[in-house]
């Protein structure tokens, strides 16, 4: 009697967890294709009949398609930095033997306890100085090399292979960099996978420093963009809305093709 | 042999160059900067001028930042307790092979991708007194909802709530991981010796999460501590600087005031603030025992 019950119970509760985490994104989906007399007659849960791409039609009509194409060319130049520089610098602390190398690496993880909120006003001053402010250079400079964190984490996946792995081809005449391309990066694939989803993620969601690094539109991305529609008189919710559901889109198809990734993120901490 | 050593050492550190330049010129000058902009008082326009320990003082006196600081200790009260338990109970219901509990899984994390500014103007629509869903759905059952965001007594809850919503499944996802780490047998013995679920929970699944629990709290805690972006667009840092968080005020102080030099002495005391309570938390954890099994 209490099994069932018990049951029930857990189902439901799990149910009512899983409704709160979609609801806000169903509430983007519905209210991004409502006309604005819909939006004003119907409850916020239930969608408009007929659907509306007025929304979309607007928003997309406007200067949003550069915006949003600033947030994929800066996103996508991010992630090939931290990828690039990342794996080189991991697979120099994992894998080859110089001296310094335990010093270095410290350095790295005490900057790891640098919180973001407290480099931003001296990276702007520095890109101020650079006179970077407001250009490409500015907006990316400070998060392309390669982030400790994404280099610690790398670091733990090259030291969890096998130590034999090069032996064979440094006997061979390979240098590092054959055996980096030819031996390790193909075992890679899983953790530098993580490591660009993880990027991606946070690039594309980034907002502090495109806030305070950019104020024309050449380099303005769609966070930035989409705070600004809560300023404007009169608030519309609809394009507001249909702003967002471009923005959460793309994060939302990641995350059903490459779930996998994102898992393993958890994983490749080292936790068990 | 030395000269080979030698050439190993150049691919060494060609391969670490950028990363390191990135190291020291976005991260550690960054923190000398910050440090000694502290002791200047400087309005951009003008040039700096050394001050001393001026700012401190000021600082020292200054209610405001002070109420920041508080709003921020009450903000991470209010998000990292809960946000924790929540993901323990749901990793816990979560780490059984029922019906459906893939896509379970996956329905949680999804807040996570979300970006922060979009589900901020969600949210903070939500919370509308008027056409918000949720006075909406309250009206339903006849309840009369307060005015959330504009109520110096509801809004910093409300906006942890967001917090909350965001980071729980991501989080679960370590406690579930950390639960499938738990030898099974360990569960099989104290089941024999006669332990109840709770001596289970209390005396095996909850120790030997330890690491875990370490894990979620100090980085949870540390992005805690910064919060920014939903601050911005839901409440601005009211009403009445209720929802003022510290680096919602740091902000505001360099980039609509451009006193950048208390701006900076406002980030020290953030920065140490973080670092107390990550130590802190070292300190904790790491006195509490772990067993080692292997």
């Amino acid at each position: 009697m209490t099994r069932p019950f018990r049951r029930t119970a857990l189902y439901a509760a799990l149910a009512a967890g899983a409704f709160v985490s979609v609801f806000p994104y169903l509430l983007v989906v519905l209210t991004a294709f409502k006309t604005r007399r819909q939006l004003s007659t119907t409850e916020p849960w239930l969608p408009g009949l007929p659907p509306s791409t007025a929304n979309l039609a607007e928003i997309l009509g406007g200067d949003f398609p550069r915006f949003l194409a600033n947030t994929v060319v800066m996103t996508a130049l991010l992630t090939l930095g931290q990828l690039v520089f990342t794996t080189f610098a991991a697979y120099a602390f994992a894998r080859l033997r110089f001296r310094g190398r335990d010093a270095l690496f410290w350095l790295y993880v005490a900057t790891m306890m640098v919180p973001s909120a407290v480099t931003v006003i001296p990276l702007f001053l520095i890109m101020r100085e650079l006179e970077a402010v407001n250009t490409w250079y500015g907006l990316l400079a400070p998060y392309i090399l390669g982030t400790p964190y994404g280099i610690f984490l790398m670091r733990q996946f090259f030291k969890s292979l096998p130590g034999g792995l090069e032996e064979a081809a440094r006997i061979d005449g390979a240098g590092p960099l054959t055996i980096l391309f030819r031996i390790l990066l193909p075992l890679c694939r899983p953790a530098i996978g993580t490591l660009a989803i993880i990027t991606v993620i946070s690039s594309w969601n980034s907002f502090l420093w495109p806030l305070i690094i950019t104020s024309g539109d050449e380099t303005k991305v769609v966070t930035v963009a989409i705070s600004a529609l809560k300023v404007g008189i009169g608030v519309d919710r609809g394009l507001m809305m249909a702003g967002g559901l471009i923005a959460l889109a793309p994060m939302v198809a990641i995350f059903i093709f490459f779930q996998k990734y994102i898992v393993r993120s958890v994983v490749l901490t080292g936790l068990k | 042999m030395t000269g080979r050593r030698r050439l190993g050492d150049w691919y060494a550190y060609l391969f670490i160059g950028p990363s390191l330049l990135g190291v020291v010129a976005f991260l550690l000058l960054p923190v000398v900067i910050v440090f000694a902009l502290s002791l200047f008082r400087w309005e951009l326009l003008s040039a700096p001028v050394f001050v001393g320990l001026e700012n401190y003082a000021r600082l020292a006196g200054d209610g405001e930042a002070w109420h920041s600081l508080w709003v921020t200790v009450l903000y991470v009260l209010l998000c990292i307790p809960l946000q924790t338990v929540l993901a323990l109970a749901l990793a816990l219901m979560l780490d059984r092979r029922i019906k459906g509990v893939r896509i379970l899984r996956s329905l949680f994390v999804i807040p996570w991708m979300a970006t922060p500014i979009v589900m901020g103007l969600v949210w903070d629509w939500i919370f509308d007194p008027r056409d918000g869903a949720l006075n909406r759905a309250l009206d339903l059952v006849g309840v009369a909802g307060p005015d959330w965001l504009s109520d110096p007594a509801w809004a910093l809850p409300a906006v942890a709530l967001v917090n909350i919503w965001q980071h729980t499944g991501y989080t679960m996802l370590f406690f579930l991981a950390g639960l499938q780490g738990i030898p099974k047998e360990l569960y099989d013995a104290a089941a024999t010796d006669g332990a109840t679920p709770a001596q289970r929970f209390w005396k095996i699944t909850l120790p030997l999460l330890n690491p875990t629990m370490f894990f979620v709290t100090v980085t949870n805690l540390i992005g805690a501590f910064q919060a920014f972006d939903t601050i911005f667009v839901m409440t601005d840092g009211g009403p009445g600087g209720s929802t003022d968080v510290l680096n919602f005020r740091i902000f505001g102080t360099a980039f609509r005031e451009f006193d950048f030099g208390y701006a900076s002495t406002l980030s020290m005391l953030l920065f140490a603030v973080i670092l107390l309570v990550t130590l802190a938390q070292v300190r904790f954890f790491g006195r509490r025992t772990t067993y080692d099994l292997s």
